[in-house]
């Protein structure tokens, strides 16, 4: 396996703490990041990036979006994170994680230009070393 | 003069005389003189003329000048006409009377009051002018003719107008009357045979005339010297005799014609006359006809017989004129309907003499008569018993007629409808284009329309309808009403809207049954995901602690997946429930029976609970489905409540004609409706931050509420409360 870049930042959005748990261990395995940031639903995610960018801190790099969340799912979270103003203009990359496998689902994906691409649960370690190269 | 003796003579005179001087001042005068033209006076001797006889003409004054002047004057018919009008005719004979000097001393007038001759010579001349009488003489020894003043004005010619034989004879009109009148008056020459005849002349204007010509010769030693006659101007007498001659013979060509029978019925010695068409009629030979009533009355279809005797004995009775209708058996048994109008002659007392009368064949009228009743009837039958609402309606849009269906349909009484008109049932939106069309027919445009319209109900719902509507034209080719066949459309249309909502259902079914599909793959396979996760991890741990956690894990994940299953397990049950039989249950009871499950958890809230549901209210559902409902609704209420204030819960329920409203309010966190009001019932939706969250409660609600016919809908102001409002249908 060829040294790939690791990356700065990440954000887990999933209310599944065994997701959680899971995601963490995986990154761990494949040095995807060290510095992981974790929100329970969208409005959490929404709260804590504005937070970051009121402190001048760095956005995430890669951010893996559960759909199904209380408060806040997903899709709405796609809808108020692209008005959160960007001062830096880098480009946060979209992950979206979810076990559904609608068609309905991955159609609307494909509605959302910001989104990278889709991964279907359960996360595998082979999918984190596709997001370091698609990112390198 | 000496003029006692004379005067002796005159005064015994039967002829009225006097003697006047040359002043005309009476002399002498004979005693009927004073009778006649004294003018009342008792003595006129010395008085003048003039003084006694005040208004004398100046005509006859200056006649007495000339006389005085040596004229003597005579007069056979003087008019005289005094101031008041009145009319004298006089007659005289003057004479002057002259001294021994052989002067003209005064006149002898001898004078007669003949004016009742003339009158009476005046009326027969008057009243031979009226009767257009003129006479004519001619003169066989000097041929010379004499015409009188009507005899000339008949004959249009002037008044100095002298013919001869020949002349008078041509005037009569050349063929016929000419040839007649040559032969009457050279027989009367002959052997003096009189002639009294009519014929026409033509007069000098060109004019033809009827005259009565009269006449009678003079016969002396054997030879005519002498004819004379009268001649009578008849021909407006004449001609109306021709005319009135003309209209019977008209008229007996038209009854022959027509078929019309004129009878005859001498009432007191019972003869009866027929005419030829009578015999027709009632297809009696000539030969066999008795001549009296009998004959009539025998021909007579039995079962008219007493109603047409009753009306023949009150028409001579007076009261009522025999004009009626019966029926006649024919020897071949054919019978006709025979129509009857009759006068009766009566004497001067009004016993009846005479009945005179017509009859006609009306047999063809009256099969078409039938036929037209036995076709109006059937029509009437169609009309009235059709299925089809159907309607006669005036050119001003009045109802005239209208049939069962279509007051079944509009929900009005017929006497009701008749007193509207179509434009006052018709939906506004629909009344255009009705009218439009309906003016199209008026005009002559179409004979007949087809639209799809509304009505008004008398309930005032909507009646859908094709109405189709015919113009029927009279006689005369008028247009004198529609003919509207209304179909009532709105159970077609009711079913069409059943269906679509039954669509509607069958497709929301369907599409819950594949979120419901997706949902139980998205939820079994984010635990499955899980637990291979889990369990991949376990099988390279080596770190025994880790490996303890890792195993609770697995644990964690497991009883998630049999929470899951659980779930959807419910709300199977939910979507099949519907099969269940549904009881009234009583509401109050199942509120307080889930009020007192929860008590404990109320109590720790210090929650405040007010219900206001009737006792009597019954919800027709499944009993468990109520129960569950509430304890929902309930456990929802407790989970969200709002920290910063004592829970307080208001539970109230009433009754509409066919709904039954249960509200249920909080004083809660609420929830914002306009994020989440797509969603609130979904599956596995949570909006609260709550340990206990599982977003399936709701979503089985509603479809339990569904399961039962029901719905719910929800009102929610974020710090203020949720209220949740529950319809039940009550059948």
């Amino acid at each position: 396996m060829m040294e790939l870049k690791k990356i700065q930042r990440t954000c887990i959005i999933d209310d599944d703490p065994i997701f959680i748990y899971g995601t963490r261990r995986i990154m761990k395995e494949v040095d995807f990041c060290d510095n992981i940031l974790v929100f329970n639903n969208g409005q959490d995610a929404i709260d804590g990036l504005k937070e970051l960018i009121a402190k001048g801190e760095d956005l995430p790099e890669v951010l893996f979006l559960d759909l199904n969340m209380p408060i806040m799912n997903g899709w709405e979270f796609l809808e108020d994170f692209v008005k959160i103003p960007n001062p830096d203009g880098k480009k946060v990359i979209i992950y979206i994680i979810s076990s559904s496998v609608d068609p309905r689902d991955l159609e609307r994906i494909r509605n959302y230009k910001m989104v990278n691409n889709y991964i279907l649960k359960p996360l595998s370690p082979q999918d984190l070393v596709n997001v370091l190269q698609d990112v390198a | 003069m000496e003029t006692l003796p004379i005067n002796f003579l005159i005064k015994d005179s039967p002829a009225s005389v006097a003697i006047v001087d040359f002043n005309m001042r009476f002399i002498s005068h004979s005693k009927t003189w004073l009778e006649e033209f004294a003018n009342g006076h008792s003595s006129i001797i010395g008085r003048s003329y003039y003084d006694v006889i005040p208004d004398i003409p100046e005509e006859l004054k200056s006649i007495h000048k000339e006389c005085l002047e040596g004229r003597p004057d005579a007069n056979t018919g003087f008019k005289l006409i005094h101031p008041n009008g009145s009319v004298q005719w006089l007659k005289w004979k003057i004479n002057a009377w002259r001294e021994e000097d052989e002067s003209i001393g005064g006149l002898i007038i001898v004078q007669e009051d003949i004016t009742e001759e003339k009158r009476s010579q005046e009326l027969l001349m008057k009243a031979k002018s009226v009767a257009r009488i003129g006479g004519w003489e001619v003169d066989l020894i000097s041929n010379r003719v004499y015409w009188t003043q009507v005899t000339r004005e008949i004959h249009e010619v002037s008044e100095d107008y002298v013919p001869n034989l020949e002349e008078g004879i041509n005037f009569y009109k050349q063929g016929k009357s000419r040839d007649t009148i040559t032969f009457l008056v050279s027989r009367a020459m002959k052997d003096g045979t009189p002639w009294d005849t009519e014929l026409q002349i033509v007069t000098t204007k060109g004019k033809e005339l009827w005259v009565r010509a009269k006449g009678e010769a003079e016969i002396i030693n054997g030879k005519c010297i002498r004819i004379y006659g009268t001649f009578q101007d008849i021909d407006e007498r004449k001609r109306a005799i021709l005319e009135y001659q003309k209209v019977s013979d008209r008229l007996a060509i038209a009854t022959g014609a027509a078929k019309i029978g004129i009878w005859d019925y001498n009432v007191v010695d019972n003869i009866l006359v027929w005419d030829d068409n009578m015999y027709d009629l009632y297809g009696v030979a000539k030969k066999d006809f008795i001549g009296a009533f009998e004959a009539w009355e025998a021909c007579v279809h039995p079962d008219d017989k007493d109603k047409s005797l009753k009306e023949l004995d009150m028409a001579l009775a007076g009261v009522k004129e025999f004009n009626t209708e019966f029926r006649v058996v024919l020897s071949d048994g054919e019978i006709k309907h025979i129509k009857a109008k009759s006068t009766v002659k009566r004497d001067e007392e009004g016993n009846p003499l005479r009945m005179i009368g017509a009859n006609w064949d009306i047999t063809k009228l009256k099969n078409t008569q039938l036929e037209l009743l036995r076709s109006q009837e059937s029509f009437e039958g169609a009309f009235e018993n059709s299925a089809v609402g159907m309607a006669i309606v005036g050119l001003d849009g009045k109802w005239i007629q209208v049939n069962k269906s279509l007051c079944k349909s509009l929900g009005y009484r017929k006497s009701e409808l008749l007193k509207l008109t179509f434009q006052d049932i018709t939906h506004p939106d629909d009344l255009d284009i009705d009218l439009k069309l309906l003016r199209k027919l008026i005009d002559g445009k179409r004979k007949s329309y087809q639209i799809e319209k509304r009505y008004f109900h008398k309930k005032g719902g909507i009646v859908s309808a094709v109405l189709t509507v015919t113009a029927v034209k009279n006689i005369k080719g008028e247009l004198s009403h529609f003919i509207s066949q209304v179909v009532d459309i709105s159970s077609r249309i009711e079913v069409q809207d059943k269906l679509t909502k039954l669509l509607d259902v069958t497709s929301e079914q369907n599409d819950s049954l594949l979120n419901f599909a997706h949902i139980v793959s998205h939820n079994l396979r984010s635990h499955s995901s899980n637990l291979s996760m889990l369990t991949g991890f376990l099988n390279k741990e080596e770190n025994e602690e880790e490996q303890r956690n890792l195993m609770g894990m697995l644990l964690d994940a497991s009883e998630s997946l049999n929470e899951t299953v659980l779930h959807l397990n419910d709300v199977v049950q939910v979507k099949a429930g519907v099969l269940e039989e549904m009881i009234p249950v009583n509401l109050l009871g199942t509120i307080k029976d889930v009020k007192k499950n929860l008590g404990v958890l109320l109590r720790e809230k210090k929650a405040r609970c007010s219900i206001q549901v009737p006792t009597t209210l019954n919800i027709v559902g499944i009993p468990a489905y109520l129960d569950s409902i509430f304890l929902n609704l309930f456990t929802n209420s407790i989970k969200y409540s709002s920290p910063e204030r004592e829970l307080c819960l208001k539970i109230t329920a009433s009754k509409t004609n066919d709904t039954i409203q249960v509200s249920f309010s909080d004083n809660g966190l609420g929830i914002d409706l306009e994020k989440h009001g797509d969603k609130l019932f979904g599956m596995y939706k949570t909006f609260h931050k709550h340990k206990d969250a599982k977003g399936i409660g709701l979503f089985i609600t509603k479809n339990q509420i569904e399961a039962m016919n029901g719905r719910i809908t929800v009102e929610s102001k974020v710090g203020i409360g949720t209220t949740f409002k529950i319809f039940f249908q009550v059948n």
